[in-house]
């Protein structure tokens, strides 16, 4: 309990809660950091995962499935904002080439 | 018909009178407002002759208008004979008027005609609902009614400012009345617990007339009513101004009924003020007052109508003084005297200012007795009358009053005796110069009209019936020469017990009987000494030698220029300072202030919004940070 047998070797349940950690560090770091409206997608799209993969980790561990099944639900919601993200993107793009998200301002008052 | 039925009649026909006229009688032939104006007050004379043929003391209960826990307020009508004495009076004078009105309004365009008889009936109606109702509260509402029509009656011609002044002026005076009736009408409710008068004046009998602070409150506040009323010291400067008023206005309202009003106050409230002896008193010595003051400002007033107007404050002022001094019968014989003279005074002085085409300043008349023959002998009539020339009624009301004073033997009846007196020589000398000058001598070189034509006989034969009963009036109670009838003290005395005192007082005192005569002498005297002064000039006039007393009478006395700074200038002062230093600095400041406080605030807060995605972002993940610390460190 508490190990994930990886290749043959033991893995403690907190290297994947350190892994969720980093990449979910990464994916904030980068949304507050890039201006690229489609990196900021990817970025979020790398939060959602590392919060799936803390998620399964603890569903491993507690050996309770209701972890996988908010997995599920993650990705679907992860799939439908890219899906709305992106519609959003195109239809800027369409109009005008946007290289940086704070040039979107004229519905600042 | 149950005599309940006609009391309650007797105010409905005015007021459907009132109704009919303001809802349909203006779209309507003239006629119509000619035969429902006066029409219904004649039926209310009528209801009335039928309540004094079939009566007894009577307080009829019509249903209870309000009730709320223990307390229960009836809707109930008094009828005994002082208030059929004051229904006959209104009606009876009143219908003259009315009927005089047809005519001297004749003029008037046709919306305003129909109008001119509503504002009429609406009148009678307050009047009526006035002296017979039989609660404080239908007092009040008839007493606030009364000075709502008056008010109507003086701004009748509402495109002269001077009337609309006059109007406005005449209702506050009112409410200032208004406001010491309920605060009386308050004081008894909370001393007896009963706002009718059957329930006050049991409560007062039970007590045994014991004199308490608070009755004597209630008393002095209502006597604020009955002065304002009445136009009496210090509440009386609306009065002569109340003369922009159409003519039968002046005599209706302004003469005749409404101003009679504290009278009838006094009276029905006796044994309130039977009890409150200063209250009591002060009722005299206003009326005393009243009375010596008001001659002599006619005795410089050159408006016809306004020498009459004081001379009504004069008259109502012996009507004060004699139900303060207890000698109830003689004041409401006066009520009744003065009503039948003054009303006539004002009708034929209508009259001649109809032919005179609305000149009102008597010394532009002159010589009218020629020209203007029957309105001229009625005018003489009233005039002696006024002055208290035998036999016409003014003698016998006027000398009653008189000798009650005389012979009370008290130091404070022997005081208002003596002005009383004095008023009456007085009296003499202002009517007579007011007769003279308007009708004796040669015309006036001023005179805006010629050869003026008598009035139509609507407008005269209501001053004739009037003359008449001012001449044979008298012979009713004739107690001023201590023999004869006294068909008014029998009348009013056995329901009331009011004339008991005054009656005795008068029989034990004949000797009153020569002074009266020796009064009415000497009133006779100036008035034909005033003939002297100003038609022949062999005499000089009084003012050339105090041309002093002679301002301060045109004046006033002041009083309206006392009360402008008194009252109006500081009012005026104190808005201003409201209007200078509390709206514009605080209240508009407060309201300044707080917007701009919110759009500082709203200023600051606005950095919050940069529009920048990543600051937001920024902010969530920091909460959300912030957040997870607390929840750790609580949880370890």
């Amino acid at each position: 309990m508490g190990t994930f047998d990886v290749g043959g070797s033991q893995l403690d349940t907190s290297w994947f809660l350190l892994l969720g950690a980093v990449l979910f560090a990464m994916g904030t770091a980068g949304v507050l950091v890039r201006r690229n409206p489609l990196i900021i997608l990817i970025c979020i799209e790398l939060m959602l995962n590392a919060v799936n993969l803390t998620l399964i980790a603890f569903s491993r561990q507690l050996e309770n499935l209701e972890g996988q099944l908010f997995a599920l639900m993650t990705m679907t919601v992860a799939a439908a904002e890219a899906v709305v993200g992106l519609a959003i993107l195109v239809d800027i793009f369409r109009v005008r080439d946007v290289e940086d998200v704070d040039d979107l301002s004229e519905l600042k008052g | 018909m149950s005599m309940q039925t006609v009391a309650l009649l007797v105010l409905l026909f005015p007021a459907a009178g009132a109704i009919l006229l303001a809802g349909r009688g203006w779209r309507m032939p003239r006629t119509v407002t000619q035969i429902i104006g006066p029409g219904v007050v004649w039926a209310s004379f009528i209801a009335t002759m039928v309540l004094l043929f079939n009566h007894t003391f009577n307080d009829f209960y019509y249903w209870t208008w309000i009730r709320s826990g223990s307390f229960a307020l009836p809707f109930n009508l008094v009828v005994d004979n002082l208030s059929i004495f004051m229904c006959l009076v209104i009606t009876g004078v009143g219908g003259l008027i009315v009927t005089y009105s047809v005519g001297y309004m004749a003029h008037e365009d046709d919306p305003s005609y129909s109008r001119f008889f509503t504002y009429m009936d609406v009148f009678i109606f307050s009047m009526l609902l006035l002296v017979l109702a039989g609660n404080f509260v239908f007092l009040i509402v008839g007493w606030a009614l009364v000075g709502l029509s008056s008010y109507f009656l003086i701004g009748f011609w509402y495109r002269r400012p001077s009337a609309v002044l006059a109007a406005r002026k005449a209702f506050v005076m009112n409410v200032i009345g208004d406001v010491g009736m309920i605060l009386g009408a308050f004081v008894l409710f909370v001393s007896y617990h009963s706002l009718t008068y059957a329930g006050v004046f049991n409560e007062l009998t039970s007590l045994s007339n014991s004199e308490s602070p608070a009755l004597e409150l209630a008393a002095f506040l209502l006597l604020v009513g009955a002065v304002a009323k009445s136009a009496q010291i210090p509440l009386h400067t609306w009065l002569p101004d109340a003369m922009e008023g159409p003519t039968p206005v002046s005599a209706l309202i302004h003469a005749a009924t409404m101003v009679t009003a504290g009278v009838y106050l006094v009276g029905r409230m006796h044994p309130i003020y039977d009890v409150a002896v200063y209250a009591h008193g002060a009722v005299a010595i206003i009326g005393a007052v009243t009375a010596l003051f008001a001659a002599t400002i006619a005795l410089v007033q050159t408006d016809i109508k306004r020498v009459l107007a004081y001379s009504t404050m004069s008259q109502i002022g012996y009507m004060f003084l004699a139900v303060g001094i207890g000698a109830y019968t003689a004041g409401f014989f006066h009520l009744l005297s003065h009503a039948f003279f003054k009303a006539l005074l004002f009708m034929a002085a209508g009259n001649v200012i109809h032919a005179m085409h609305d000149e009102q300043d008597m010394r532009r008349f002159g010589g009218l007795w020629g020209q203007l023959r029957p309105t001229s002998i009625t005018f003489l009539i009233g005039s002696l009358s006024l002055v208290g020339v035998i036999p016409l009624v003014g003698f016998f009301s006027k000398e009653q009053i008189l000798g009650a004073a005389f012979s009370r033997g008290e130091p404070l009846t022997y005081a208002v005796w003596a002005v009383g007196f004095a008023t009456a020589l007085l009296t003499g000398f202002y009517t007579g110069r007011m007769w003279w000058i308007a009708f004796w001598g040669k015309p006036s070189p001023e005179r805006p009209v010629e050869h003026p034509h008598e009035a139509p006989p609507v407008m005269l034969i209501p001053v004739v019936i009037l003359a008449i009963l001012a001449t044979i009036g008298g012979f009713i109670q004739t107690r001023a020469l201590g023999f004869g009838p006294h068909l008014i003290d029998d009348f009013l005395a056995p329901a009331n017990d009011y004339a008991a005192v005054g009656r005795q007082m008068w029989e034990e005192a004949a000797g009153a009987v020569v002074i009266g005569l020796a009064t009415m002498a000497l009133g006779g005297i100036l008035f034909l000494a005033a003939y002297r002064i100003y038609v022949t000039h062999a005499w000089r006039p009084w003012s050339a030698a105090l041309p002093w007393a002679q301002r301060l009478l045109e004046r006033k006395y002041y009083f309206d220029e006392a009360y402008d700074a008194a009252f109006v200038r500081t009012l005026d002062r104190v808005a201003d300072l409201g209007f200078r230093d509390v709206e514009t600095e605080v209240l508009d400041g407060a309201v300044v202030g707080t917007a701009e406080l919110a759009e500082a605030g709203a200023g600051y807060g606005s950095f919050t919004q940069t529009g920048y995605f990543r600051n937001y972002v920024l902010v969530f993940v920091a909460s959300a940070v912030i957040l997870a610390i607390v929840l750790l460190l609580r949880a370890a």
